[in-house]
């Protein structure tokens, strides 16, 4: 789902519409035509994004470690994008992009019908904190960034108790291997989950006289000591529930003479700023996220509420599910690969050379998807995070384009961030 | 023991070769036809070799018991350090060598032994899974090894290895009025010659960080722990501790960690430190740290193909980050002229720095770093256009109420001046930056044919140029402001001088050219001559013979001209004295023109008509007057001791 599709479609419309100089109908009736346009394109995007079984599936059995084969996991969104996987982060950060190129041109449109509505109330104030909006979105960003290095690494410890599992016959030595590799990654994982419970261990200090007999605890830590590092996209006391909850504060929908205009348009990309952050957030490993909320009321009469709100609440669920259990992220993989890795850490741990029998099949099995999460891993964790630092470089530019434009109006009032 | 895989290997062959030709024994026996002596001979022959030799079973038996031998041997080597508390590394260097022998050697018997598969044999099945175990702690071990060093002998270098460059002073804009100095713009000349711009990275750039003598080790570890399968092991160590390293290299040099957030909302003086110090730390980090890094990736890891760039990557990425989107935040930031000078310093040091990024960066691994680091500078050149032009437009339209108090010079004047100095000194990336932006000179622009160097023809020179008649418009602006046209002059003179002060002591002398500085200095004096004229052509008038003709019909007597002007001097002092020439030479040049223009006048007045006059009614005399009017233009007002008496 390339961005550029859909931008294609829009902007040739808009283009085409400049060139009809006076058409039939009214400036005003066009302007709707567009708004409703707009919002269809909206409601159809986020529709895809919907989980295919329309009604919510049955949450997963609670993941009581080994035992039963559990196959469930997120549902399926679509058959190569289940619910909150890579790929579907992926296809989500597809549809802001979109959204965001339609929203610019909606608004350098209305411009153009009549400049002088932008240094107007309410645009005034709205574009403003539309900028301030993006700004906090900018943050969410690099903090996400950060989060899928988290991931990746997590990712790369998987690999190793891969390798070690897949080979045959599986000894002690392969099976200490495993073992190893996974307790640094759910090390990082459980770090991760403290860390964005606030608590953080200031201290940093390497104690190498390893040699005190407990060099298995000792290395843990260093693992959990050096993921630490790795996730400071943002500053020490920044917190990305609290970003979230500053970003959608002054979010309102418009109301009587207001609502009409550009400030409708204002108002839905704010809402869509938010919800694509907050997903992000919950998804990716993300500092501090005590008390993240999903649920950004938006009224119910537009066609684009009705799967935004769907898609909220199926996160806002999984996320209460999280915080009972205790996990670094919704992401699909990270899900999957901490309920795999976590069987597979307390296969190896008793393991017992020779490994026969049902078990053992359970491990191979458990083994032979772990490899294909961290394959789907590998193909879109890099992908995600550059789209990261597209959708990063697109809002820096689009807030330099409204910059232009308020400038434009001469009426840059209040000065913005 | 490097022989052990081939004998294994053969000892199978052998076996199959074996039993195809005793096969072929009991087929030749079998036929009748072959009743021949020398065949019969030949088969006798043949087998009694084949009975030489020992069945297939017996000989790898005797291999495996060889190789248990061997593990076991290996086994002691591995096996005494795990329960020994000291560290490897930190032993003997036979010591460190025999244990990567013994990994190395299990490594081969591993291979040997699963170089048949299936492995049908128990015997087999169970060496193999020993010694795969033995490697397995061995490995484990070499990874905390490979810890230990990369933690034990890293090194860090002094920043102050790079001298802190001496930037620029602030030049802010201060609405009140106040606070604006010249001091502010003796600032120290931009250092361009520091460093050495552009090229290769040097060598003498490179520092160790990690001590030399470990080096070695590091990389026997890197091939045993590879030629295992343990890469991602080596790599997870490795670039975690790197990573770390770098972010507390970053620690050492005060580089902080700001969300966008906070970066906009920084005051202009934490602003403009966090701005210094990420120009000073980019270039330590680009230049020496990561140049030094990367030697270390290679001297490490230079046999792995492009797990070497990738591991390169992923130890600095984070911290490129870091300096990149301080560079967005700062990119997105309100364009104010106050912070033109910081951009261009983020600009140069990083166009400076950019060979050096894409040199490091130049796998494709690395790509993005890359291409981030050359769209920001894009985006930083933007920004400097951008604020140069908002500074243009603050020259231009600042505008204020009232009159600027004695017709001294304006801190408009002094703001510009200043700020175009210190610009002179970005003359390359504003060269670069401007080129491409024409420059709409306003009608004020002087066209000089005569230009003192190609400085004055270059993209900078014009847009300075242009810059000054922006800031001269403005000025002839304020200037009506003033009631009095003398004042007017007063006014347009001292700043004009002053800008042509700025101009002719400065490095800006080759930007302007020294025809725009004759010009201007003709410019400045006219407006003296100008000023003597508004000033004194009245009172002088009432001093000249047949004086004033429109009272030639009722003339005044010799007396009430003398009277009258020297009321007008009066005048003249009251007010004047107040007005302010802060120049002592051109406050002096003005006094000595007005002398010779009034003084001479009133002493050929009185030396013609003192006589008829009296001396009673001539109230100053020369000498008076010529020392009274020392005292105009030095901003205090003042009024002459005593009023004058009919």
């Amino acid at each position: 789902m390339p961005a550029t599709e859909y931008q294609g479609s829009f902007l040739g419309r808009i283009s085409i519409r400049r060139n009809q100089v006076v058409s039939m109908d009214g400036p005003h009736e066009q302007e709707l035509e567009d708004l409703d346009l707009f919002q269809r394109n909206i409601a159809d995007r986020f529709s895809e994004l919907l989980p295919s079984s329309s009604p919510l599936p049955p949450p997963p059995p609670p993941a009581d470690g080994a035992g039963e084969g559990d196959p469930s996991g997120p549902a399926p969104a679509s058959a190569d994008a289940p619910f909150l996987s890579v790929a579907w982060l992926r296809k989500l950060l597809d549809v802001f992009l979109c959204c965001e190129a339609e929203f610019k041109a909606f608004l350098i449109m209305g411009r153009e019908r009549d400049p002088s509505v932008i240094a107007k109330a309410p645009l005034d104030r709205l574009l403003p904190e539309l900028l301030d909006r993006a700004v906090k979105a900018l943050d969410v960003c690099n903090a996400v960034m950060h989060g899928v290095d988290a991931v990746r690494h997590c990712q790369k410890l998987s690999e190793i108790a891969v390798a070690a599992l897949e080979q045959q016959p599986i000894g002690e030595g392969q099976a200490r291997r495993a073992k190893k590799a996974l307790g640094s990654m759910m090390t990082v994982l459980a770090a991760e989950d403290k860390e964005s419970s606030g608590h953080k261990s200031t201290e940093r200090t390497w104690s190498f006289g390893r040699r005190g007999s407990s060099a298995g605890a000792n290395k843990d830590r260093s693992a959990a000591v050096q993921f630490r590092t790795l996730s400071w996209g943002v500053s020490k006391n920044w917190s990305a529930s609290k970003q979230i909850q500053a970003m959608s504060a002054n979010l309102a929908m418009p109301r009587g003479a207001e609502a009409s205009g550009l400030a409708l348009p204002v108002y839905i990309m704010g809402a869509i700023t938010v919800f694509v952050m907050s997903a992000l957030v919950a998804a990716i490993p993300c500092q501090e996220r005590t008390g993240l909320a999903m649920h950004l009321q938006v009224p119910k009469q537009f066609t684009w509420a009705q799967p935004m709100t769907a898609l909220q609440e199926k996160i806002g669920e999984e996320w209460k599910r999280k915080e009972k259990r205790g996990a670094a992220g919704l992401m699909e993989e990270v899900q999957r690969m901490e309920r795999l890795g976590q069987a597979l850490a307390e296969f190896a741990d008793s393991f017992q050379f020779p490994s026969e029998g049902e078990r053992a099949e359970e491990a191979v099995a458990r083994a032979a998807e772990l490899a294909e999460t961290c394959r789907k891993m590998e193909e879109g964790l890099v992908p995600l995070q550059m789209q990261i630092r597209e959708v990063f470089h697109r809002i820096v530019r689009s807030r330099s384009e409204v910059l232009d434009v308020l400038d434009q109006a001469g009426k840059l009032s209040a000065p913005t961030m | 023991m490097g022989d052990c895989e081939p004998a294994l290997v053969n000892h199978e062959m052998e076996h199959h070769i074996v039993a195809a030709a005793q096969h072929l024994m009991m087929a030749l026996r079998a036929s009748t036809n072959l009743n021949i002596d020398d065949t019969r001979g030949f088969i006798s022959n043949v087998e009694a070799y084949l009975s030489t030799k020992s069945s297939p079973s017996e000989s790898r038996g005797r291999l495996l018991k060889e190789m248990e031998e061997q593990l076991r041997q290996y086994e002691i080597v591995i096996m005494r350090w795990e329960t020994n508390g000291s560290l490897i590394w930190d032993s003997s260097s036979e010591e460190t060598s025999e244990y990567l022998d013994a990994a190395v050697e299990i490594q081969k018997l591993l291979e040997t032994l699963g170089s048949v598969s299936p492995i049908r044999n128990a015997k087999q099945k169970e060496l193999f899974l020993r010694a795969q175990c033995i490697l397995e702690i061995a490995m484990s071990r070499l990874s905390e090894e490979l810890r230990h060093i990369l933690v034990r002998y890293k090194e860090y270098y002094e920043p102050e290895y790079m001298s802190f460059r001496s930037f620029v002073e602030d030049v802010v804009y201060d609405e009140s009025f106040v606070s604006i100095e010249d001091e502010a713009a003796d600032l120290t000349s931009h250092a361009e010659d520091d460093g050495g711009g552009t090229g290769n990275a040097p060598a003498e750039h490179l520092v160790s960080l990690i001590h030399p003598d470990m080096v070695p080790a590091l990389k026997s570890i890197a091939q045993v722990m590879f030629s295992s399968k343990h890469d991602q092991e080596f790599c997870q160590a490795y670039v975690s501790i790197r990573k770390e390293a770098l972010h507390e290299y970053l620690v050492i040099l005060k580089m902080e960690q700001w969300t966008i957030e906070e970066t906009l909302r920084m005051d202009w003086d934490k602003l403009s430190s966090e701005i210094k110090k990420w120009a000073w730390a980019m270039r330590i980090i680009i230049r020496v740290y990561l140049a030094s890094e990367k030697r270390l990736c290679n001297e490490v890891l230079g046999e792995f193909g492009s797990i070497n760039s990738i591991t390169f990557v992923d130890i600095t990425k984070a911290s490129m980050l870091l300096f990149l989107n301080f560079g967005e935040a700062i990119a997105l930031s309100p364009r104010q002229p106050e912070k033109l000078f910081r951009v261009l310093d983020m600009y140069e040091v990083l166009t400076e720095l950019l060979n050096y990024i894409d040199a490091l960066y130049s796998e494709y691994a690395g790509a993005s770093i890359r291409i981030e680091f050359h769209d920001l500078l894009a985006s930083l050149g933007d920004y400097a256009r951008a604020t140069f032009a908002e500074f243009r437009n603050r020259v231009a339209l600042d505008r204020s109420q009232k009159p600027f108090g004695g017709g001294g010079i304006h801190p408009l004047t002094k703001y510009a001046m200043n700020y175009i100095k210190v610009l002179s000194a970005y003359r390359g990336p504003l060269n670069l930056l401007l080129c491409d932006k024409e420059v709409t000179e306003p009608c004020l622009v002087v066209n000089d044919e005569e230009e003192c160097s190609s400085d004055s023809s270059c993209a900078l020179a014009a847009h300075l140029r242009s810059l000054v008649s922006v800031l001269e418009l403005n000025l002839v602006e304020k200037s009506k402001l003033f009631k009095d046209s003398s004042l007017q002059h007063i006014f347009l003179m001292n700043n004009i001088h002053y800008m042509v002060q700025k101009i002719k002591d400065s490095d800006l002398r080759c930007y302007f050219g020294d025809g725009w500085i004759r010009k201007h200095i003709g410019k400045y004096q006219q407006y003296a001559t100008s000023y003597l004229r508004a000033t004194w052509s009245s009172a002088l008038s009432l001093l000249k013979d047949g004086g004033n003709q429109a009272l030639s019909f009722c003339r005044p007597t010799l007396r009430e001209r003398c009277k009258a002007f020297c009321l007008a001097f009066e005048e003249v002092y009251k007010c004047q004295t107040g007005w302010i020439i802060r120049d002592p030479q051109l406050r002096l040049d003005v006094q000595i023109a007005t002398s010779q223009k009034v003084i001479h006048a009133y002493q050929t007045f009185l030396g013609v008509y003192s006589g008829s006059i009296g001396e009673k009614y001539i109230k100053y005399t020369a000498d008076d007057m010529e020392n009274y009017i020392l005292d105009l233009f030095e901003g205090s007002a003042k009024s002459l001791p005593h009023s004058w008496k009919k």
